[in-house]
């Protein structure tokens, strides 16, 4: 049975001929004007339908479907947990030897206020695959990390709308805090590289995530209220410029880059013979003085499938050819992106490496003012969420 | 205020959900949800809910195909799936799958590999995958439902509509029935609370067209596909049970039977 879980991973490269590949390659890398199979502009992305709160049962939850018909269910739970520190367990002993009954220590104090990236735990199901697979553990990592890495913003006012981020936000008190469960599942196998269809439903569910309000106060053992239409938005409706929300959890787009053209959200066909493969996390920067409306979190590069790929044979070496005299387009020249000789129209497969100056279009094509990393988050607004 | 069932039922004779012993659940079903399977339903009965996605008959996988299953006709292959966030509080799952789920997986295969037409696709495979959105009793039962819509929505033929519910006693039945002064009464379609409590079996029916020399009189036959208890009970209820069940399998297949006729796929 593994051995056909891990072929279904190996299916996400689509069955292509060398001289498919090729022809795709070639139209994908036109200079300035790459032509997509389905006519989209490089920064186009697909239709998709999206939907929050459909888990009632649930404290936040989302769902979205993509055009090629993958869905992405996401569910957030959130419990009530006893903070566990170091120095909580010092207390302790020193309680039993009757030395003093007072609060936690002082140097505990910052690493309480400051939450702890192990509160949110993940987890991704994929059809076909164990929860131990590499490939749902790798996705689910890089979605964690982006969520936690990203921190509050300071409003003009200089008060501190969620300071220390995410895991800011789940603290309670010294001694209580939230851990938060995300659970992610994809409803089909997948199609292509599920990253972004991931990534933009745990975003939504997330956004429609609400807490109970805290009525205990101070260091009291937690008390909520139990009336769940004041509970509040894990992340908080403040608007900021622009009218748009001002602390948004993170997105990670998949970017790919073939020659010196930077293509997004690319179909299954199209990360066949991307150069690179890309995933960046982009997040909104509210912080005063910043000229970009967003915030770089991180970049992962993506094994890129072309590597698998089947090469094609240049009449030159192909013994089929020997007596053909040999046409004059059989020269192998020097793939501008990638420096490698090949020889126009015969597919090669890519062997990694992609120029810096690529590297950072992609990164400044989402970043930049009204740009298509501020298009995707104000997306996602657009989609209800109450 | 008690929440229990076995004391407030004799008094009421309503359900915690106040509904009626013989009442179903809001049932409410689509199919055709999902573009990228051959099949595919959304089934909710009350709050339980859950999506099924059906890929084949495709052509089996090497090795197990070539075995003995494979020849005769197609093999079966079902996967359970409980989220996460289902329950009311957040399942902790180590590893691969929990018992529940395959269990669950278990029975929909069995049953499901005997129900269908697998003659009719030797060496290949129909893989049904199952994922309870959220749990509140009668996983089972809505499983069945559910993977039945998504089969017919891939068109692979089966002789009738398989559809699954559940029965209980509103008490824990085990004394022998007295059939002079019976306060007990079943129940029909369990929720998650009185699943917990009551003694409770999923029972599965199917109908049987009519063929040959009978076949002229119209008259559809049920049989009992699939029975499944887990709870103890005194055996002299279990006929109570079981007929309240297959009325509540009939109820379900003509709303499954308005679903599949009200879709207006081409």
């Amino acid at each position: 049975m593994s051995s056909q879980r891990q072929a279904s991973s190996a299916a996400q490269i689509p069955h292509l001929s060398p001289a498919e590949l090729s022809y795709l390659y070639t139209s994908l890398s036109l200079p300035n004007s790459p032509i997509r199979p389905d006519g989209r502009s490089p920064t186009q992305f697909r239709p998709l339908s999206a939907e929050t709160n459909i888990l009632p049962g649930t404290n936040g939850s989302a769902r979205i479907g993509f055009a090629d018909g993958t869905q992405a269910i996401v569910g957030v739970k959130a419990e009530v947990e006893k903070t566990v520190l170091v120095s909580d367990t010092l207390d302790v002993q020193h309680e039993a030897q009757g030395t003093g009954n007072g609060e936690g220590g002082e140097g505990s104090s910052s690493a309480v206020t400051g939450g702890h990236g192990s509160w949110v735990q993940m987890s991704i199901e994929i059809p076909g695959f164990r929860d131990d697979d590499a490939l749902p553990v790798f996705l689910s990592e890089m979605m964690r990390e982006s969520l936690v890495g990203s921190v509050g913003v300071k409003d003009k006012s200089g008060e501190e709308n969620m300071a220390g981020g995410l895991k800011g936000r789940l603290v309670i008190n010294k001694r209580w805090h939230w851990r938060l469960y995300i659970d992610v599942l994809l409803l089909s196998q997948p199609l292509s590289y599920p990253l972004p269809l991931l990534s933009l439903t745990t975003h939504l569910a997330l956004l429609s995530t609400k807490l109970p309000k805290l009525k205990s106060k101070g260091e009291e053992d937690p008390f909520f209220d139990d009336d769940w239409a004041v509970a509040e938005y894990i992340y908080p409706r403040v608007l900021g410029v622009s009218n748009t929300l001002q602390v948004r959890p993170p997105v990670t787009l998949l970017v790919i880059s073939v020659g010196e053209n930077v293509i997004f959200d690319p179909t299954r066909e199209e990360i066949a013979v991307a150069d690179a493969v890309l995933a960046i996390s982009v997040t909104r920067d509210n912080e005063a003085g910043s000229l970009q409306p967003l915030k770089l979190l991180s970049i992962r590069t993506i094994d890129p499938p072309s590597r698998l790929t089947q090469p094609g044979i240049p009449n030159s070496e192909n013994v089929n050819m020997l007596g053909a005299p040999a046409p004059n387009e059989n020269v192998a020249v020097l793939n501008p992106a990638t420096g490698e000789e090949e020889v126009p129209g015969v597919w090669r497969p890519r062997r990694g490496g992609v120029k810096r100056s690529v590297i950072a279009g992609m990164v400044k094509t989402v970043l930049k003012k009204g740009g298509v990393g501020e298009e995707v988050l104000a997306g996602l607004e657009g989609v209800e969420v109450s | 205020m008690p929440l229990d069932t076995s004391t407030t039922y004799p008094l009421t004779r309503l359900r915690l959900d106040g509904r009626r012993w013989n009442e179903l659940r809001l049932l409410q079903a689509q199919i055709s949800t999902n573009a990228a399977s051959s099949g595919s339903s959304y089934l909710s009965m009350g709050n339980t809910s859950i999506m099924c996605s059906v890929h084949g008959p495709a052509e089996g996988r090497r090795g197990e195909s070539s075995g003995s299953a494979g020849s005769s006709g197609a093999v079966v292959d079902v996967n359970v799936n409980i989220a996460g966030f289902a329950g009311v509080d957040r399942k902790r799952r180590g590893g691969g799958s929990d018992k529940t789920s395959s269990r669950i997986a278990v029975i929909l295969r069995s049953t499901f590999q005997s129900h269908l037409h697998t003659y009719l696709y030797p060496h290949s495979t129909i893989s049904i995958h199952v994922s309870v959105i959220s749990a509140d009793g009668s996983i089972l039962a809505a499983a069945i439902n559910a993977c039945t819509l998504a089969l017919v929505d891939a068109g692979i033929p089966m002789p009738g509509l398989l559809t699954g519910c559940t029965a209980g006693m509103s008490g824990s039945a085990s004394t022998p029935k007295d059939p002079r002064h019976d306060e007990l009464d079943p129940l029909l379609d369990l929720s998650l609370p009185e699943e917990q409590e009551l003694p409770f079996l999923t029972v599965g029916t199917t109908t049987v067209l009519p063929v040959g020399e009978n076949g002229m009189d119209g008259e559809e036959e049920t049989s009992v596909a699939l029975l499944n208890m887990d709870s103890k009970l005194h055996s002299t209820y279990i006929e109570t049970m079981l007929a309240v069940g297959i009325d509540g399998c009939s109820q379900i297949r003509e709303l499954l039977e308005g679903v599949i006729k009200g879709s207006n796929r081409a």
